[in-house]
């Protein structure tokens, strides 16, 4: 199998590049077209032209029939008579010249009573026939030496209906038209070529001028990833202009997003060197003042839970600063609260604890990113069922402010919920760390914050079991149904 | 009880080992996933501690392809990231509980206390047999309220049986779930162990059905 496919690679790479340049694929495309267009109008030309040369080739036959019945005459015998010296064409009377004419009687045994002097000696032989008197045929037969003619015949009787009819025949060389359309046909091919290069090298010009803005994007570019420039710098065509004015906005995004995550990582290490900092004092002290060594355990214990809180705390914030303006996040809810419930479920499990959750709207959705709602709500969640007695109710539901479309999630429990005095205490960014109770204060100080980034918002209030009321705000897409508005006007 | 502990940190594997070992279980340990995949699939297991990040198969890798084999063994997951998203994603690969790095000691074997209880339909962390009751936080045995001296082999073997409430536990079965792996297996040492229950305890309370193990009986 190996060789086989070393021997398609190569193949299917050239084919890969062909069908990746925009210029052999439009190129290709225009001369198939070219090509087929003038092939159909080359077919449709020369077939006109040979039917008019046969139209007319059978309007001078019948011309030249019209002159023999009328130079026809009889005599006393009622025989056919014709004096050949009064038909004027002179190829009646060279031999073989190509135009012949024949007078058969009609009646059994048929025979050639007259004929041309160009036929020398030998017939025309026309196919039996039945005509109406007047009436013209034409008919394609083999002439006397062999080659293709067209016959014309029609049939005369002297006076009356019964008398003897005779058939008169005129027959001329068929390939005088065939040359005629050849001629033509070969002036119609060199014309249609010079017609197809003529338009291969408009297109290639076209495509030239065409993709010429790319060419320029292409530079722009280069500049960008080679650090020349910052943004997509030139003008270009409109259609171009649109995706250039998108690409520079999602360069300034990510060059903030950068700044934003040297930021954290700043704050991150300047938060971790004051624990470890306190470790290292403790750790020297201890090998000084070995007496001491005592204190060191529970001073680790509280500066690594210190770290831990730093590091929780500045990853929830740099991930949602990361991912804060996304365009077009959108994180459907239902999916986001289930796998919460899977979590919660399991971990409660010896609690006998209900987790409730009313029918969320299948339109409800959260404009940013899962992992963010994920981390909002399940802090909430598992705060309420850390409190909570006997049950604990989440539900989402999507509503209309002044600031556009709004998502609202509540968890409520049964629990001894949050004194007013301190509600305020664990949602206020910044004091927070050092005053937030172990297992539960943090999570709502990264809610707080996570919200705050988002433009949303978290109260806490009386839940109507007597527990903590958790309610969030938080963005909705723009243009998502509001199942309130139908209902209200209902 | 055996506990499988997967974990490739040998400082956090040695000081997750010991603990659990105090504790009274018997530990395997593996420091990769491939090792902890076999394992798990071969071994009788009574709890599994399984770390995420692993070298060779991740611990989700490894946990979705003990369930997919059908081995129902409880799972507790340590986790660095600290995140919904990855909480989420270990239930729905059929974790039983997660805790995330770092950890309180008594934390783990607690969760891990649980999740044996909890495997074996037990609710209360109190586990009692008639008068014999047997605390699985504090590790301590009463009778009829007066506390009861064991040793740490003693109260391993009480242990599981009293996990096992009226079923008959072979000789081989405890000895798969009280010695790990490496340990040199000798079913007479069950007997040994039986026997000096038996002088602890009043002696109808470890009955033998014979040719198929023990049974623990309540005793008024």
């Amino acid at each position: 199998m190996a060789p086989a496919r070393a021997v398609e690679d190569p193949r299917r790479g050239a084919l890969a590049r062909w069908l990746s340049s925009l210029r052999l694929r439009l190129l290709a495309a225009t001369l198939v077209a070219l090509v087929v267009a003038l092939l159909l109008a080359g077919g449709l030309l020369a077939g006109l032209f040979r039917d008019h040369v046969m139209r007319q080739f059978e309007a001078t036959l019948t011309a030249q029939l019209d002159q023999l019945t009328a130079r026809l005459e009889f005599d006393a015998s009622g025989q056919p008579l014709l004096d050949a010296g009064t038909l004027t064409d002179p190829r009646w009377s060279r031999p073989f010249s190509g135009l012949y004419w024949q007078i058969d009687s009609g009646a059994a045994p048929r025979r050639a009573v007259l004929r041309s002097r160009s036929l020398w000696d030998s017939t025309l032989l026309a196919p039996d026939d039945i005509l109406a008197d007047g009436a013209v045929h034409a008919h394609e037969i083999a002439g006397p030496d062999g080659a293709s003619m067209l016959l014309m015949e029609r049939t005369i009787r002297r006076d009356d209906p019964a008398a003897t009819p005779w058939r008169l025949l005129v027959a001329a060389d068929l390939r005088e038209t065939g040359a005629a359309a050849a001629r033509f046909n070969g002036m119609l091919a060199a014309s249609l070529a010079a017609l197809l290069l003529l338009l291969c090298i408009a297109a290639v010009a076209q495509v030239a001028v065409g993709l010429a803005p790319l060419r320029t994007l292409q530079r722009a570019l280069a500049a960008v990833r080679e650090g020349r420039s910052a943004r997509l710098e030139g003008r270009f065509p409109v259609e171009v202009q649109a995706l250039t004015e998108d690409f520079n906005a999602v360069l300034e995004r990510n060059a903030e997003v950068v700044a934003r995550a040297r930021t954290q990582a700043g704050n991150l290490a300047h938060a971790i060197k004051t624990p470890l900092a306190a470790m290292a004092q403790a750790a020297a002290s201890a090998l000084q003042r070995p007496a001491t060594a005592a204190e060191l355990a529970p001073l680790v214990h509280e500066q690594v839970e210190v770290a831990r809180r730093h590091v929780d705390w500045h990853l929830a914030r740099s991930r949602a600063a990361a991912s804060l303006g996304l365009p077009g996040a959108r994180t459907p809810v239902a999916p986001v609260i289930a796998g919460l419930l899977r979590v919660l479920e399991r971990v409660h499990v010896g609690r006998s604890l209900a987790l409730l959750c009313e029918p969320v709207d299948p339109a409800a959705t959260f404009a940013g990113e899962a992992q963010d709602l994920q981390e909002m709500l399940g802090n909430l969640l598992d705060n309420a069922c850390k409190w909570a007695r006997r049950e604990v109710h989440v539900s989402a539901m999507l509503f209309t402010d002044a600031s556009g479309r709004r998502l609202r999630l509540c968890v409520d429990d049964d629990g001894p919920g949050i004194e007013v005095s301190r509600r305020d205490s664990v949602t206020t960014r910044g004091a927070r760390l050092d005053e937030s109770v172990p297992g539960s204060g943090l999570g709502l100080a990264i809610v707080s914050d996570l919200v705050g980034l988002y433009g949303g918002s978290l109260s806490l209030g009386v839940a109507p079991a007597g527990g903590l009321s958790a309610e969030l705000i938080l963005p909705a897409p723009a243009g998502q149904v509001d199942p309130a508005a139908p209902k209200a006007r209902v | 009880m055996r506990v499988l502990l997967v974990e490739d940190d040998p400082t956090l594997r040695a000081q997750l080992g010991a603990s659990l070992r105090e504790a009274g279980y018997a530990v395997d340990e593996a420091d990769n996933g491939r090792d902890a995949l076999h394992h798990g699939q071969t071994e009788a297991l009574d709890a599994v501690v399984l770390d995420l990040g692993l070298p060779l198969l991740d611990g989700l890798s490894v946990l979705r392809r003990w369930r997919e084999g059908g081995h129902t063994v409880p799972v507790l997951i340590l986790t660095a990231r600290d995140t919904w998203h990855e909480k989420v994603s270990g239930i729905d690969a059929g974790a039983d509980d997660y805790l995330t790095k770092p950890f309180h000691m008594e934390e783990l074997l607690a969760r891990v206390r649980a999740l044996i209880r909890r495997a074996q339909g037990l609710a209360s962390p109190l586990l009692q047999c008639g008068a014999l009751a047997l605390d699985t936080r504090s590790s301590r045995v009463t009778l009829g309220g007066q506390p009861v001296n064991l040793t740490s082999h003693e109260f391993r073997l009480l242990a599981y049986l009293m996990h096992r409430p009226g079923s008959v536990v072979s000789r081989s079965e405890l000895t798969e779930h009280l010695y790990a792996q490496d340990f040199d297996r000798d079913s007479n040492t069950i007997e040994v162990f039986v026997a000096r229950l038996r002088r602890k305890l009043p002696p109808e309370t470890i009955e033998t059905v014979r040719g198929m193990g023990y049974r623990l009986v309540p005793v008024p």
